[in-house]
């Protein structure tokens, strides 16, 4: 159906009890959870310990059977093992062999997955390099600290470059070099159109990359929505500018009041994250080349993760025609980077996603000639610097105003 | 295929690096090249190869039924791990899973098998050339003749004893002999008729000759091949040297066969093999041979015994029909037959229960598979024939036991029917169709049911399963 797009996860009325040993109903782990998680967005699960968050997630992988409700998956039921082709999985904790190397344990994922033994091994060097495992790939897997571990985890996760990846407590034992990067990942990858399903203790992680949360509590939902909007405060405004001096901050004062008849509530220098410190101090002791046993800060996301989700045409199409039938305010904050798109936006996209000679003409962006378009993330807002301007946006020229906009927004 | 292989090799790689299949091998190699140092048989070169081959061969077998019910653990800690969260969210079916696990084992047990089965037959070999000799020629033959051959045997083919048991019956009741009787069967008196007349024509008296047939001789006939006749007697009343001597006389010279004769001196109590040629054998395929119960040694004395061929040790006529090396391998095959039920077991056990019940369980399907006649003997011995479920408590409890036994041994094999090793260290042909009947009853059949019945369990069960 034209518009109409299929979920990645839909769950219906589901619930799971847990039962003693004499079948008895004892724990009711998740109760009439309705999920639904769209292609191409980055999925938050929050919930405080036993609130059912992993639960989900394995009723998600077919780990576990509901007691009663409905789960499709990639517009199967999880059971049905050829979705698991298309799903990347990071548990809980890295429940690997310890008797393999790093490398073995890849290659092993990657023979359930049926790949080809060259990209097999090309994928796995890829992985260990961006995870920074290269290093100790031929060590044990059972010698590895719980944070090494983690990293070898997330590389078996993406070994299939998977179109929807769940990833419960991914940050959890890794340091904060790891941290930030899965959480790169998870941009990047959130950016290529892929499907994440975040499970979380670590609010900042989730603020950091996600689209759209849900809070779970006792195993039921409690609050939803797009993470933009439950957190935004509108009864204030920040305005961040370089250093200003006491006579430049009292004139903005006396403006603020004149104007508005409001007084400035904090004036303070903003402090650099102790994550970027961190970060800061690390990198410079590994330009120093400093030795360590332990991972190394990671490399590049490999390339064979860069590639766009596959869709459909079919489905780019309706996307893209839902998209533009949107309506999105640019914001007017600078002249446009990009030229201003001519003429209907819907047809536009169309006709230059089916090649058509008017939309060769019209001038486009270098990247959204390389870009596959992100199938359905129509209604997803442009507010993190991060995030990826789509293609419609950047057909529409718009994009760079609109980041740009957000961005100070959320600031 | 490419993901149960996937699976197998994984499994084959943590038998290894666990150690666990390490320590096995350890133990085999220690059991097979230690054996020879340590037993000694009876001191012959034949009896020293034959301990050898037995011990070792059985320690074998018992010490991988172990390892195959302890790498079952592998399924069972994956799931108490949860290292199966990672594989059951990869395109992997539940039964790939299970199969890949048995395949495994499978190619583990088939490689110590190899392992075993050559330093078994190096050692033979080894033993065979450096065993102190007692008489070294006679040694050697003996042990090529009669061990490290593949020797088939036909055993001899009685007379018909229920004619003269009819006769005995109507005279008898002719005679009114049975009127008296309570509760009188025909039919037993006829069998207890019959077993009377076999005793009799298994006691050769004194100076008495006895006839045996065998059919189906069906070896090369040439003049320089042989046939050997097998046999054990019991003596009465034998010379103050334990030896009985008597005379064999083969060969039907109206049924085309060369006629031979054969004196014997010979230990009483003991097998004893004679070799008679190939062309004693007729045209149709038989032998017959004449025992006669008399000294043929010119200047001794005639001893009056009384030598009796007891049913429990047939008289046979071997002949060879194949090589030691293919008997050796075709009892490897055998023995990895029941190693390839007994995983698909262990592999059931672990789906369900957890690893130490699942590896009781496993064991005492193990126990039982292997001491199936013993069990059927035992509960047989012990109920009366003509006893019901309500007769009395014992018989009661002996009956529901027999119950509980038949339906158990209705999918639980006898191990017993498939051990050839006893055969192989006799000389015995373990046949081709002892192979593939091992093949299609324990593996095709049975391992199939259990390796199917353990993937619709796993199959029902979560995986993440949580009790509370």
């Amino acid at each position: 159906m034209a518009g109409q797009i299929q979920p990645v996860v839909q769950t219906a009325g589901l619930c799971k009890t847990f039962k003693d040993f004499w079948r008895r109903p004892h724990v009711e782990a998740v109760k009439d959870l309705d999920l639904e998680i769209k292609p191409g967005e980055v999925f938050g699960l929050l919930g405080p310990n036993g609130s059912g968050k992993t639960t989900t997630i394995k009723m998600l992988l077919g780990l576990l059977y509901p007691t009663k409700g409905r789960i499709s998956v990639l517009g199967k039921p999880p059971t049905d093992v050829s979705v698991k082709a298309r799903i990347g999985f990071l548990p809980e904790e890295s429940y690997l062999y310890r008797f393999l190397v790093a490398h073995e344990t890849l290659d092993y994922y990657g023979r359930l997955f049926r790949l080809p033994a060259r990209i097999r091994s090309e994928r796995s060097d890829r992985l260990l390099d961006m995870v920074g495992l290269r290093q100790e790939a031929k060590r044990r897997v059972g010698e590895y600290s719980k944070g090494m571990a983690r990293r070898i985890g997330l590389a078996q996760a993406l070994i299939n470059d998977p179109e929807f990846l769940i990833l419960d407590e991914p940050t959890t034992g890794l340091d904060p070099i790891g941290a930030r990067q899965i959480k790169d990942v998870i941009r990047e990858l959130g950016k290529k159109g892929k499907t994440i399903l975040l499970s979380s203790h670590i609010l900042a992680d989730v603020e950091d990359v996600c689209d759209r949360v849900t809070i779970l509590y006792g195993g039921q939902q409690r609050a939803a929505g797009d993470i933009g909007e439950l957190l935004r405060k509108t009864d204030a405004t920040q305005i961040t500018t370089p250093s200003l001096s006491e006579k430049t901050i009292a004139q903005v004062r006396d403006l603020i009041f004149r104007l508005e008849k409001k007084d400035i509530l904090d004036i303070s220098n903003p402090r650099v994250r102790l994550e970027d410190f961190f970060l800061r101090i690390v990198g410079e002791a590994q330009a120093a080349n400093i030795r360590t046993s332990g991972a190394r800060g990671g490399g590049e996301i490999p390339d064979f993760l860069k590639q766009p989700t596959e869709s459909t045409t079919q489905e780019v199409v309706d996307s893209l025609v839902f998209a533009a039938s949107q309506k999105v305010d640019p914001v007017p904050i600078q002249a446009p980077l990009l030229p201003e798109a001519t003429g209907e936006p819907s047809s536009e996209v169309i006709q230059q996603l089916m090649g058509s000679e008017s939309a060769k003409t019209t001038p486009e962006p270098v990247e959204a000639a390389t870009e596959r378009p992100r199938p359905a993330r129509p209604d997803r807002p442009r507010e993190k610097p991060s995030a990826d301007a789509g293609v419609i946006d950047e057909l529409l020229g718009r994009a760079k105003q609109e980041t740009e906009g957000h961005s100070e927004d959320k600031r | 295929m490419t993901t149960v292989w996937a699976i197998a090799r994984h499994m084959i790689a943590e038998g290894i690096r666990m150690k666990l299949a390490l320590v096995f091998l350890v133990l085999i190699g220690l059991v097979v090249l230690g054996l020879p140092f340590s037993i000694s048989g009876d001191s012959s070169l034949t009896g020293a190869v034959q301990s050898f081959m037995s011990y070792g061969l059985s320690a074998t077998g018992v010490l991988l039924g172990m390892l195959t019910i302890f790498m079952s653990r592998s399924l069972a800690d994956e799931l108490v791990g949860h290292q199966i969260f990672l594989v059951m969210t990869k395109p992997v079916s539940r039964w790939q899973y299970v199969l890949g696990k048995w395949l495994g084992m499978t190619i583990l047990n088939a490689a110590f098998l190899l392992c075993s089965g050559v330093t078994i037959y190096g050692m033979v070999h080894y033993i065979k050339r450096t065993h102190p000799p007692i008489d070294d020629r006679y040694d050697k033959a003996e042990l090529n003749n009669e061990v490290l051959v593949a020797r088939h045997a036909v055993r001899c083919t009685l007379p018909d004893f229920t004619k003269p048991a009819e006769m005995e019956f109507e005279q008898n009741l002719e005679e009114g002999l049975y009127d008296s009787v309570p509760d009188f069967d025909p039919a037993v008196e006829k069998a207890r008729l019959a077993s009377k007349y076999e005793a009799r024509w298994r006691v050769v008296g004194p100076l008495q000759m006895r006839v045996f047939e065998f059919e189906n001789v069906l070896c090369d006939r040439s003049p320089d091949n042989h046939v050997q006749i097998r046999y054990k007697t019991d003596v009465s009343d034998y010379a103050s040297d334990e030896i009985f001597r008597a005379l064999w006389v083969f060969g039907d010279p109206f049924m085309g066969a060369r006629q031979v004769s054969r004196p014997v001196r010979q230990v009483v109590g003991r097998y004893h093999t004679v070799h008679v040629p190939a062309d004693s054998v007729a045209d149709d395929h038989t032998l017959t041979a004449y025992f006669y119960n008399e000294n043929p040694y010119e200047g001794e004395p005639q001893y009056r015994n009384i030598i009796e061929f007891r049913k429990s040790n047939e008289v046979a006529v071997l002949f060879i029909v194949g090589s030691f090396e293919w008997n050796l391998v075709r009892l490897h095959i055998l023995m990895l037959c029941k190693l390839m039920f007994l995983g698909a077991v262990a592999l059931l056990m672990t789906t369900v229960f957890s690893f130490p019940v699942a590896c009781l369980a496993s064991f005492t399907i193990y126990v039982l598979a292997g001491t199936r006649s013993f069990i059927e003997e035992a509960l047989d011995f012990s109920s009366d024939d003509f006893a019901t479920m309500f007769t009395s408590m014992k018989e009661f409890f002996v009956q529901l036991m027999m119950q509980v036994y038949n339906v158990i041994y209705w999918i639980i094999p006898d191990f017993a029917k498939f051990d050839a090793v006893e055969s192989l260290v006799n000389g015995r042909n373990v046949s081709l169709v002892w192979v593939l009947q091992a093949v299609f009853g324990l593996v095709l059949v049975k391992t199939v049911i259990v390796l199917g019945l353990a993937i619709l369990l796993f199959h029902r069960r979560e995986v993440a399963e949580v009790s509370v």
